[in-house]
């Protein structure tokens, strides 16, 4: 991997949302990332990588990346290999969670075309301190999921999190929701009608035997699931 | 659902003045509803209390009025059955003046609706309630500014004190539509147009109606189809589904976060904050200690020891005493006696009022001597509850256990209020969420929930054995209400709704209020109640005379004296118990006053009743709320069960020589 990073500079220029327009390597990183959405939507076939890439040569790198051991294909079954698997998998990561800093925290515009640029070149310890910055959410901003790192399964943070989820609150702590990951569409349209949006500020009431969450003079009892679902920045 | 009228129906009240109550839940709309008409409807202090439109009469502003409540909301778009009701008000029935009545302390989520409202361009004003209790908290809003940023008369109000009558009076002259627009994102926009342009002329702007659509809002596919050729509702679920794929949020939510934005922008200006008075502290720390995980559980049982000491020894001990001893023994029932003696002469008829069975000696006395004092006790101390604040919060404490039964805790409160009567709390049902929580809750209330009427002649009963006798009681029921529950959760199909309660504010009970609500409640039940137990006697009466009853006895003595241990005649506490279970527990009142039950058989004569189907009234509401055949299947394994579970209990408590 590490000759991937060394890469730096890159004038990223956004096209197509999803792609990133790159030199050389960054081409074949594309065609990772291709490879790893469309497993996710079930629909991967070598047909499919082609279609979504836009790329003229992208046939080739692909015929170059399965000789070079990163992935096999037969026909049109593509299937990665454990190398291939591993940097498929951190560069997604990368993506999705540059993706989520710029596009929550920093409310910026153009948010994809800064993490096209970040996926490139984020080091493993700087992927995972982005992660925990951001509470280890479980989905970037388009509701795909993130792949987990190994910050989001050790047991200790030494980091505080800047962003955390609102069921990681201390009770009598407030809070400014930040975003909403939720389970259900319909969920979430019942919590905004009664004013859990994103800029609220929310305040924990306590958690045992249930939880119970204060906005402004309304006080509401929610299921535990849900409050892990609010990413709060602490006020 | 076809039954929603279309914009032809409007003049349905005649040339009534109308005026339509709206507003977030539990923000004091039915408080102001029985100001302006004079017509009580139940106010407590949680939300949800009203679930149907009341209509009442009124003469304001020298005009005939219609005034109209509403079931509260928390959008226009709705999640639940009452919501959709008050929206379905907007929708199809064009009132004259819209009072939106908002809480003034949570005026952010008051302004959500007048977004809506605005956004639908209908007349209407905003009614500030509660302005007391921002006060008391620090929270001032500039009304003459809050006004101008509308668009539409703004009036502060305080309905449970009266005050602000006056202006509001004057309020409703002057409805406006209000001008203020909510701009969505573009995508949006462009399916507000695409879905405007399909839509046919309604009560409220096509603006909201399109919204209403994009929000994904299923309650309106009756409305379009009834207004539209079924092509049509395609096209628009196509432009719906189109503009939805752009975003990967849904539609609602973003929508909602946008008037949330709106809304604070208007706060921002209209509110500003002082030091908030002390007054609240107290009660607001009662509401934290009521649902603390250590806390939490000492506040219910002295919650609870405290009904039964107000109920139980008080009501069903001391009132019934005095009214069953005193009043009917030693003077109604002798007077009346002598009067019937002397007015009527022929035997048969003397003994249809004052005989054994007679409607007089049994109906009267049972309804009036003893149920009454008891339903009388319960409803004071329910209605003290309810405005307390504090039964909202006991779904807090309870929301875990009730998981296990495939509901949250919201549940808990058609299920306390079952505690008041089945029948009505049935009707509540309607705040939850999914299908299955309402079969559910329905089939618990008419299992194992008892009513005031029966709750009172039970503790009475118990109270005089011992406290192991009334334990056995409480666990048989909950433990068969939890294993019914777990169960028909399983084989139910469906999916659990998410926990998501509002707690009110701890409120010290008004007794104005107590009062009203508490007489309304007695009436209620006299005229529900002593129809049923005349009816009741009746039937057994005829049945003495012409030997049925002896015969069920003999027919029944199997399960009856065999299998439940019971003397013979509790059978006839059993048939009346079909029509009211409260009646049939005073049959066992009676008997066991009559020193023919031991403590054992109190106990399992008891659990039997108290597992019937409550009473002839209740059963017709679940025909009515869950259709024929659920309120048939439910009965059907009701009553086997509950003989079941008293058999066994029988042959545990003997089996085990259990002392009681």
């Amino acid at each position: 991997m590490a000759e991937i990073r060394k890469i730096v500079g890159i004038e990223g220029q956004a096209g197509h949302p999803s792609l990133c327009v790159l030199p050389e390597i960054e081409k074949e990183d594309e065609l990772f990332e291709i490879i790893w959405t469309l497993r996710e939507e079930g629909k991967l076939t070598f047909e499919q990588i082609v279609q979504n890439c836009a790329l003229a040569e992208c046939e080739n790198i692909l015929k170059d990346l399965a000789k070079n051991g990163w992935l096999d294909v037969k026909g049109q079954s593509v299937e990665l290999l454990p190398k291939g698997e591993k940097r498929a998998r951190e560069l997604v990561r990368r993506h999705r969670l540059s993706l989520r800093m710029f596009y929550d925290l920093f409310a910026l515009d153009g948010a994809e075309a800064e993490a096209c640029k970040f996926e490139h070149i984020l080091s493993p310890e700087v992927t995972d301190s982005v992660c925990t910055l951001l509470g280890h959410p479980p989905n970037s901003p388009d509701g795909k999921p993130i792949p987990r790192g190994e910050c989001c399964t050790m047991f200790r943070q030494e980091m505080k999190p800047l962003v955390a989820p609102l069921a990681d609150l201390t009770p009598g702590e407030q809070a400014k929701i930040v975003f909403i990951t939720p389970g259900s569409h319909s969920r979430l349209d019942r919590l905004s009608a009664m004013g859990v949006v994103p800029g609220s500020i929310v305040k924990l009431h306590q958690k045992r035997p249930s939880y119970v969450i204060q906005l402004g003079e309304t006080m509401i009892a929610v299921d535990k699931d849900i409050t892990k679902e609010i990413f709060v920045k602490k006020v | 659902m076809r039954e929603h009228g279309t914009a032809k129906h409007i003049n349905r009240h005649g040339d009534l003045y109308k005026v339509l109550l709206i507003g977030n839940p539990n923000v004091g709309k039915s408080a102001l509803f029985g100001l302006l008409t004079g017509t009580y409807v139940t106010v407590s202090n949680y939300p949800g209390t009203t679930v149907e439109v009341t209509y009442g009469n009124a003469v304001l502003n020298k005009a005939r009025t219609l005034v109209i409540d509403t079931p509260g909301v928390n959008s226009l778009v709705p999640m639940s059955e009452d919501e959709k009701v008050t929206r379905d008000m907007l929708l199809s029935d064009r009132a004259d003046v819209v009072v939106q009545v908002a809480d003034t302390k949570n005026l952010r989520r008051g302004l959500l609706i007048t977004l809506q409202l605005a956004e639908m361009a209908v007349p209407f004003i905003l009614d500030l309630n509660m302005d007391d209790e921002a006060r008391s908290r620090g929270i001032i809003i500039d009304q003459e500014l809050l006004a101008e940023h509308l668009g539409v008369e703004v009036v502060k109000t305080v309905a449970i004190r009266r005050s602000g009558i006056d202006k509001l009076l004057r309020g409703i002259q002057h409805p406006r539509p209000s001008p203020v627009l909510v701009r969505y994102d573009d995508t949006i926009e462009g399916g507000i147009r695409d879905i405007s342009a399909l839509l046919p002329e309604a009560n409220i702007a096509r603006r909201a109606i399109a919204l209403m659509v994009l929000s994904g809002d299923e309650s309106l596919k009756g409305w379009l189809h009834a207004n539209l050729q079924d092509h049509v509702v395609a096209d628009i679920e196509k432009i719906r589904q189109a503009t939805q794929s752009k975003f990967n949020n849904s539609l609602g939510y973003l929508i909602n976060q946008r008037r949330m934005k709106k809304a604070d922008e208007i706060l921002g200006q209209v509110l500003s904050l002082h030091e908030a008075g002390k007054g609240s502290a107290l009660a607001f720390h009662l509401g934290k200690w009521s649902m603390h995980p250590v806390y939490g559980l000492p506040i219910l049982l002295a919650v609870l020891y405290l009904v039964y000491q107000f109920v139980g020894v008080l009501g069903a001990g001391d009132a019934v005493g005095f009214l069953e001893k005193t009043v009917f023994g030693e003077y109604l029932n002798p007077w009346m006696t002598k009067i019937v003696h002397f007015l009527v002469p022929v035997p048969f008829l003397q003994e249809l009022l004052i005989g054994d069975y007679g409607l007089f000696t049994m109906a009267i006395t049972y309804a009036i001597a003893i149920v009454l004092p008891i339903v009388g006790f319960f409803f004071i101390a329910f209605s003290i509850l309810e405005d307390s604040g504090y039964l909202p919060r006991l779904a807090v404490m309870v929301n875990k256990i009730f998981k296990v039964m495939g509901l949250n805790g919201k549940a808990v409160l058609p299920m306390i209020l079952g505690l008041g009567c089945d029948t009505m709390a049935t009707l509540t049902t309607r705040i939850l969420e999914t299908k299955k929580e309402r079969i559910l809750v329905t089939l618990l209330l008419a299992l194992g929930v008892p009513c005031s009427a029966q709750l009172g002649v039970i503790l009475g009963l118990v109270a005089g054995i011992s406290g192991l006798a009334t334990g056995i009681w409480v666990f048989t029921l909950l433990s068969m209400m939890l294993l019914v529950g777990y169960l028909a959760a399983k084989v139910i199909p469906g999916e659990p709704s998410d926990f998501v309660l509002e707690l009110p504010p701890i409120r010290v009970p008004q007794l104005t209020n107590i009062l009203i609500k508490t007489l309304a409640r007695v009436q209620w039940y006299l005229k529900e109640a002593v129809p049923l137990f005349l009816l009741g006697t009746f039937i057994l009466f005829i049945g003495h005379k012409v030997g049925a009853l002896a015969y069920i006895q003999k027919i029944t003595d199997p399960i009856v004296v065999n299998f439940l241990g019971l003397p013979s005649r509790a059978a006839e506490a059993f048939v009346i118990g079909f029509l009211r279970r409260d009646y049939g527990a005073a049959g066992l009142f009676m008997l066991s006053k009559e020193g023919l039950l031991d403590p054992i058989q109190i106990v399992v004569s008891l659990t039997v009743m108290t597992l019937f189907v409550p009473c002839i009234a209740n059963f017709f509401m679940m025909v009515k709320e869950r259709g024929m055949k659920t309120a048939l299947s439910m009965a059907a394994f009701i009553f086997p069960f509950a003989f079941g579970v008293g058999g066994a209990l029988n042959w545990l408590l003997r089996t085990f020589k259990v002392s009681l």
